[in-house]
């Protein structure tokens, strides 16, 4: 079953520039997404107020909290996970003015995770500066059983819902922040491909 | 109207049938020998007497097997109904679409009263009499969209306009062709057509789009649009793929006639007052090729534009796998004849 | 398209210039819901030339009973609301369309800022019925040149309570754009309709302080400009037509029995466009709805509102 949609939901990704016509930016990232912030930057730095919300990612050894925090000398809030990052930004977004910039980077989930925190507040993710940063992997939604998986590096990947296998079509909604797993062996059960990592 | 509703299943042992007058209003839609995607709108504005294009809203034998299927889909996964939660003037919309297409076109099967907001609804074939205050949710058993969109056949996505775009915010979905709506929702309508094969190089999409944020009130408009399911089966969606999916390799030379469909959907696409959504209902219509062949213009037509067909169009509407046995089956009813222009029968 | 015949059941005078007329329909049904910032384009037969004028639809979204519109009696009107204004009396019967909607509220907006000049108060009026039927979070900002042209102040203030401001320009009131703009939460839908150097205002200002394009709405209805006489060719039937300086050259082709589609007929909407086949001369596009740079490409004219400087233009008609 490979007829479906693709790439045309697929959301962009660019690198991180300032927005010239502003009142204040906001910053938020995590993991890898550590470097995007720094070259951010190293751009001319706008007058406006900037707050930064950062997290370095727990599970690798990489760390650029200290170096973030020496460059960027006001604004800075170094957090010690993405969920604190997350409450932070929530409870900090009733205070933000129209004309604030938003500017997000790390993980997709992580990306997606801060736009549906934005959306509360109506602001909506095509508004939002974007950079994918570090790893590929995506948030697989099982159609059949409705789990969300995150972190999924591998087509085919079996779902820790249903444990059926699942074929990632690259068709991604932005509401769930996922892309869809499709069950690949349904027409031949047990006709299933080898998994190869091609979300590194 | 004389309407015999069939006890009927779209699943397990698909009793469903067409009766001799189902076949001769099915909505054929090859017109000539040769199929091209196009977007092909005409009005929707009322059609010849006893075709699937006469009223807005069609009502045919299979009525109420179709709306009791829909209960046991959304029995089984109450999310093919999804509303985002600034739809609620297009559901009172879409309530007064359907009661007043249905109570003006059908009046012996369905009523309505409206004595200001006070509205009575009666639906004979479901057995519903539902006294209502429109715009009060409250005096509904379940939201307003959700309630009517039970007593119609056909799958319902209804669009907000915004940003010069149309976002599917809002449907009822339960006998769609491989999309999900708890999937979609949300999404704008580039995001949810998929790449069809050769329409984005066309520009068919902008074109389309643009056509449709003009759509009027009180002018819709519809097009046909067709693919081929196995066994008589409505809910076709990927969130069901486990268990018809073994269907698509079930074809074989013996059974080919009875078990591959054509599934033609008429698309109607109304602008809804209030709200200034427009409804986009997909209704499919069932044909065996069995069904299709007892009228020989048909299956000397099918059997050309299945033989024509574009690779990529048979991979995109997934009929690789058994589109060769269809042709071959139909190959000796052809005779090369030519054929008028025309989707009739006869 | 779809027409409505109505009669015209009420006028008022509102203020000197702004006339308010009632509508009902002929054969005594309802006439359709709309939803709050549609309008009507209005035709009338004045000396055997039609003309069809866009208005925006007052009142209440709920009662259809009747419509209502409001016209300004315009200093260098090419006859549309000089007649409104002189000719339609209660009574007078005229053909409309159904609404269309090209001003609508955003509904993922969570707080919405209205900004009216002048006769650009009408769309607001039945955006308001529906905002407050729906219960959302809403500002209106009022301007207009002297108290006595102040159309329906009463009214608004009792719609709308404390949500109103009004600024009176004779008396030297002025609404501080930047300033309502930079307070305002995010997820804010700012909604402008009035003159245009006000409309051009509020999307320049908006644009500084950084509100993204989609939080701001206006409308603009132009009327058709006059300019010189020139050809059009329709290329598909090889008909050709002259559009006189006064007439509109969509005017010009309808008058020649052609049918191109319309629906605004102010240079908004986009449903008139038509492709450039070529041209001699310069067009003089008059539309608010090709970009910048689709005008300086020539390929598409709005023949709403746009006109060609040249001896002839052919269109793919």
């Amino acid at each position: 079953m490979e007829r479906g949609y693709w790439i045309r939901s697929k959301p962009l990704y660019d690198s991180l520039v300032w927005k010239q016509k502003a009142t204040g930016h906001v910053v938020i990232a995590q993991g890898e997404g550590g470097i995007a912030v720094l070259k951010l930057f190293q751009q001319m730095c706008p007058r406006e107020p900037i707050t930064l919300l950062f997290a370095d990612d727990a599970s690798t050894s990489k760390n650029y909290a200290d170096i973030i925090h020496t460059l960027v000398p006001e604004g800075v809030q170094i957090c010690d996970s993405e969920q604190a990052v997350l409450d932070k930004l929530q409870a900090q977004l009733p205070n933000y003015l129209m004309g604030t910039q938003f500017y997000v980077a790390g993980s997709e989930a992580f990306i997606w995770d801060v736009l549906a925190e934005l959306k509360v507040y109506g602001v909506q993710d095509i508004n939002v500066e974007k950079e994918l940063s570090g790893t590929l992997a995506r948030s697989v939604y099982c159609v059949h059983c409705k789990t969300t998986d995150r972190d999924v590096h591998h087509s085919i990947h079996q779902c820790s819902g249903c444990g059926r296998h699942l074929f990632v079509r690259d068709h991604f909604s932005r509401r769930l922040g996922a892309y869809m797993g499709v069950m690949v062996d349904a027409e031949e059960p047990g006709n299933i491909p080898a998994k190869e990592e091609i979300y590194p | 109207m004389n309407m015999a509703f069939k006890q009927e299943t779209f699943r397990d042992d698909y009793t469903y049938h067409n009766s001799a007058e189902a076949i001769r209003r099915f909505p054929f839609p090859f017109a000539e020998d040769e199929y091209m995607y196009s977007v092909n709108i005409e009005q929707h504005n009322g059609g010849e007497p006893g075709s699937v294009f006469e009223h807005a809203i069609d009502v045919d034998e299979h009525y109420v097997a179709e709306c009791e299927d829909r209960r046991i889909v959304l029995e089984d996964d109450p999310n093919r109904y999804i509303a985002l939660p600034h739809m609620m003037d297009a559901q009172w919309d879409m309530v007064e679409l359907v009661m007043e297409s249905l109570s003006r076109d059908y009046p012996d099967l369905f009523q309505l009263t409206r004595d200001g907001d006070n509205w009575h609804w009666i639906n004979q074939p479901l057995g519903i009499d539902q006294k209502f205050v429109f715009g009060d949710e409250a005096t509904l058993p379940m939201q307003p969209c959700e309630y009517i969109t039970r007593q119609v056949q056909g799958d319902w996505i209804i669009l907000d306009q915004r940003d010069d775009d149309l976002f599917a915010d809002l449907g009822m979905v339960t006998s769609q062709a491989d999309w999900s709506m708890a999937f979609d929702a949300g999404m704008s309508f580039k995001e949810w057509h998929g790449p069809v094969p050769q329409a984005n190089e066309l520009g068919i999409f902008d074109r389309a789009l643009k056509y449709l944020l003009h759509l009027q009130y009180g002018s819709p408009v519809r097009r046909l649009n067709w693919t081929m399911t196995i066994n008589p089966r409505l809910d076709t969606s990927p969130e069901n793929y486990p268990f018809w999916g073994p269907d698509n390799v079930s074809v074989t030379p013996d059974n080919v006639g009875d078990k591959v469909h054509l599934r033609v959907e008429l698309q109607a696409l109304f602008r809804l007052p209030r709200s200034n959504a427009i409804a986009f209902s997909v209704r499919g219509y069932l044909a065996s090729i069995n069904d299709l062949t007892t009228y020989p213009r048909w299956a000397k037509r099918l059997h050309r534009v299945l033989t024509n067909l574009h690779p990529d169009l048979s991979e995109y509407k997934g009929l690789d796998n058994y589109r060769q046995m269809v042709i071959d089956h139909l190959a000796p009813m052809d005779d090369g004849e030519e054929l008028a222009l025309g989707t009739q029968p006869e | 398209m779809s027409i409505l015949d109505v009669k015209v059941a009420d006028v008022e005078q509102v203020t000197e210039v702004v006339k308010h007329f009632t509508l009902v329909q002929e054969n005594g049904e309802p006439l359709p819901h709309f939803s709050g910032g549609s309008h009507v384009v209005v035709s009338m037969n004045i000396n055997g030339r039609i003309h069809r004028n866009p208005y925006s639809l007052m009142g209440s979204t709920a009662n259809t009973d009747s419509y209502h519109i409001s016209v300004r009696k315009q200093e260098n009107s090419r006859g549309g609301s000089k007649f409104m204004h002189e000719q339609v009396k209660p009574g007078t019967r005229l053909q409309i369309t159904y609404p269309v909607n090209l001003f609508a509220i955003s509904k993922l907006g969570h707080r919405h800022i209205l900004i009216a000049g002048g006769i650009g108060i009408t769309p607001f009026m039945s955006q308001i019925a529906d905002l407050n039927r729906l219960g959302y979070d809403y500002e209106l900002h009022y301007a207009y040149r002297s108290p006595e042209h102040g159309a329906f102040r009463e009214q608004l203030e009792e719609m709308c309570g404390k949500r109103v401001h009004f600024y009176i320009d004779s008396k030297g009131e002025r609404l501080d754009i930047p300033a309502l703009l930079k307070q305002q939460p995010l997820g804010t839908h700012v909604y402008t309709c009035g003159p245009e150097p006000m409309v051009k205002a509020l999307h320049l200002h908006a644009e500084n302080l950084g509100w993204p394009e989609n939080h701001v709405h206006s409308e603009e209805f132009t009327a058709p400009p006059v300019g010189d006489e020139f050809t059009v060719e329709l290329a598909q039937s090889g008909i050709e037509v002259t559009v006189p300086g006064d007439m509109s050259m969509l005017e010009a082709m309808e008058e020649a029995g052609a049918e191109p589609p319309f629906l605004c007929r102010g240079g908004a909407c986009g449903r008139c466009e038509l492709e450039v086949v070529s041209c001699d001369g310069l067009i003089m596009h008059n539309d608010h709805y090709l970009s910048d740079h689709e005008k300086a490409e020539g390929r598409s004219i709005m023949p709403c509102v746009s006109r060609a400087k040249c001896s002839k233009l052919v269109v793919n008609l």
